[in-house]
């Protein structure tokens, strides 16, 4: 008989417990529902319509938006397929870059005197605090054709004027040298952290069969800092993929549209052509690549690690 | 083998010398030329120390005679939105990591399970429709349309609620039996203690959203709504195109801030990053 109201009153206080428990969690799935779940829901809605800008909702259409951006001959299957191109190049010039300099500027910091790493480290950290339309700015004066700092300093050796923004090779390059500038301290940071969690001891065993210091970087730090390189190699490339603001500002998608990237062709298709339908079904594939090519760099690189 | 060292100590701090010569020099000649009269500018040189120094380009600016170029206003923009934004992407998630890492509320394992499955949804996706969804309320323009899209990331709830799962169970239960209620469980004896973490997350989330540009950008189209960093890139593409004194004045107000605040936060922001790598 106690027992049993025990267990009632147990049970009423767990009712009303889970009541107040989940008010802790409402403002924050509030937001989540407004902010990312609808917005999502909506982005697969607009892209199986026709969709203007202006207009608004026209005719459902399936998926006749994806048709046309991947199988058609017509302008927004261009722009998507100039901008994929012109991304997997960045992509391609840009992550190993971040990712081989991070290594080497880690390593660099952490042979140093211990006094003056914390200035290096400041040092070749702070750009990644500022904002891309900044470093665009810096970088768009500092490799202006005639009076820029780069060229102005290239002339005391007979060398240029180089067209840095204006000839899309050079152009490649300037836009991968104001990204590397930019955020290679980020990856930077991380693989400190990394390098110093690998157990010295190891390393003391290394010396003590003789190892040279290529050998114990080889055998010892790169297998202990692999799951870390993983993470780094995936993030970059999906930030490299998001690139937006260097060549917006930088070379305005240009010569032509030769270093067009793909969020600016959508942010194209969307605000200038107004076609807000194709212009998401470009998001949904650009998401759905992104997501294929960080799960393959996870498949391929734990694979080799052989986990 | 000392002198081995010495010399080996001098080699890389030449290097480390070289690479902080890269990093530092863009960053000198902006400020460089900042002084620099737009003529002395245009014509080259590689002077770090301008012949006719000058006061004028900074002048243009904090005159505030510039509709088109109103950077107090956008600086303040930027800091008022990275602000709001920051306070309510650290309550929000602080409540909601507590509440999956120790509360009983209903669905708590699909809860999780979605929210941190979205961590892999890059941000393209919904920015359009966010776009469509901000101009169908007329809330284009808005502090509200600066502030609210970066609440809903779940890289705070995640990272908090690694910390909350791991808290010792011990040290509730004796605010329990001391008769707090599970609020002031939170806020007294659970909060605290996540106060270093909570300062990582708060200098993650403003520098996220002092430094966004293209949601800003199409989010925004008034010159008084402008944030300090889309205000910078259209003054780049119109006025100010040929006169990088005024330019190199501009970025210069923008950037010291932000860099005075990184310093200062460094440590935090530097533990935030590596913490969102390693688990």
């Amino acid at each position: 008989m106690i027992s049993s109201l025990k267990f009632k009153v147990i049970i009423m206080k767990k009712d009303e417990n889970k009541l107040t428990s989940s008010l802790f969690i409402v403002p924050y799935l509030i937001m989540f529902v407004v902010f990312l779940i609808f917005p999502l829901a909506y982005g697969a809605y607009i892209s199986m319509h026709e969709w203007s800008l202006i207009g608004g909702k026209g005719e459902f259409v399936g998926l006749a938006n994806y048709m046309e951006i991947l199988f058609s001959d017509g302008t927004s299957s261009n722009i998507f397929m100039n901008g994929l191109i012109n991304t997997l190049i960045f992509v391609v010039l840009s992550v190993p870059a971040l990712v081989v300099l991070a290594l080497i500027l880690a390593l660099l910091l952490n042979s140093l005197p211990k006094r003056i790493q914390p200035f290096f480290r400041t040092v070749y950290f702070i750009p990644y605090s500022i904002s891309v339309s900044i470093i665009a700015v810096i970088w768009l004066w500092m490799l202006d054709t005639n009076s820029g700092l780069v060229n102005q300093f290239l002339g005391n050796f007979g060398i240029g004027p180089i067209p840095w923004l204006t000839d899309t090779n050079y152009a490649w390059f300037s836009l991968v040298l104001a990204t590397l500038w930019w955020t290679v301290g980020f990856n930077m940071i991380i693989l400190i952290n990394a390098l110093n969690e690998v157990s010295e001891e190891l390393y003391e065993a290394g010396s003590i069969d003789g190892a040279s210091p290529w050998q114990k970087f080889v055998h010892i730090t790169m297998p202990s800092i692999r799951p870390i390189m993983l993470f780094v190699v995936v993030t970059t490339t999906i930030a490299s993929f998001n690139v937006y603001g260097q060549p917006y500002l930088m070379t305005r998608g240009g010569p032509g549209t030769s270093t067009e990237v793909l969020l600016m062709g959508i942010v194209r298709q969307a605000f200038e052509l107004r076609d807000v339908g194709v212009a998401s079904a470009m998001a949904v594939i650009m998401t759905l690549i992104i997501i294929c090519i960080s799960a393959l760099q996870f498949k391929f690189l734990r694979n080799k690690e052989g986990v | 083998m000392k002198k081995v060292n010495l010399l080996r100590n001098i080699g890389l701090i030449i290097l480390a010398v070289f690479f902080a010569i890269f990093f530092a020099v863009p960053l000198i000649w902006m400020i460089s030329t900042a002084f620099k009269t737009d003529m002395e500018a245009m014509l080259g040189g590689v002077n770090i120390i301008p012949e006719t120094f000058t006061f004028e380009n900074f002048r243009y600016f904090f005159e505030g005679a510039n509709s088109d170029s109103p950077v107090f206003r956008w600086m303040f923009n930027s800091l008022f939105s990275a602000t709001m934004g920051t306070l309510i992407i650290v309550s929000i998630d602080a409540m909601a990591a507590y509440a999956l890492a120790r509360l009983n509320i209903p669905m708590k394992k699909a809860l999780f399970a979605i929210i941190i499955s979205t961590l892999m949804v890059p941000w393209v996706i919904t920015f359009l429709p966010m776009y469509m969804q901000f101009s169908q309320f007329n809330m284009l323009n808005t502090y509200g349309a600066l502030i609210l899209p970066y609440s809903a990331n779940a890289f705070g709830v995640f990272l908090l609620y690694q910390f909350f799962s791991t808290f010792p169970k011990e040290l509730e239960e004796a605010a329990r039996i001391d008769g707090a209620n599970k609020w002031q469980i939170f806020m007294r004896v659970v909060l605290p203690s996540a106060r270093p973490l909570m300062a990582t997350l708060a200098i993650f989330s403003f520098m996220t959203i002092y430094n966004d540009f293209l949601w800003p950008l199409v989010a925004t189209n008034t010159p008084e709504m402008r944030t300090i960093t889309t205000g910078i890139a259209i003054m780049s593409q119109g006025s100010f195109v040929s006169s990088y004194g005024k330019l190199m004045a501009l970025t210069t107000i923008a950037t010291v801030p932000i860099i005075i605040v990184f310093i200062i936060g460094q440590k935090h922001f530097i533990r935030g990053i590596t913490q969102s790598g390693i688990k």
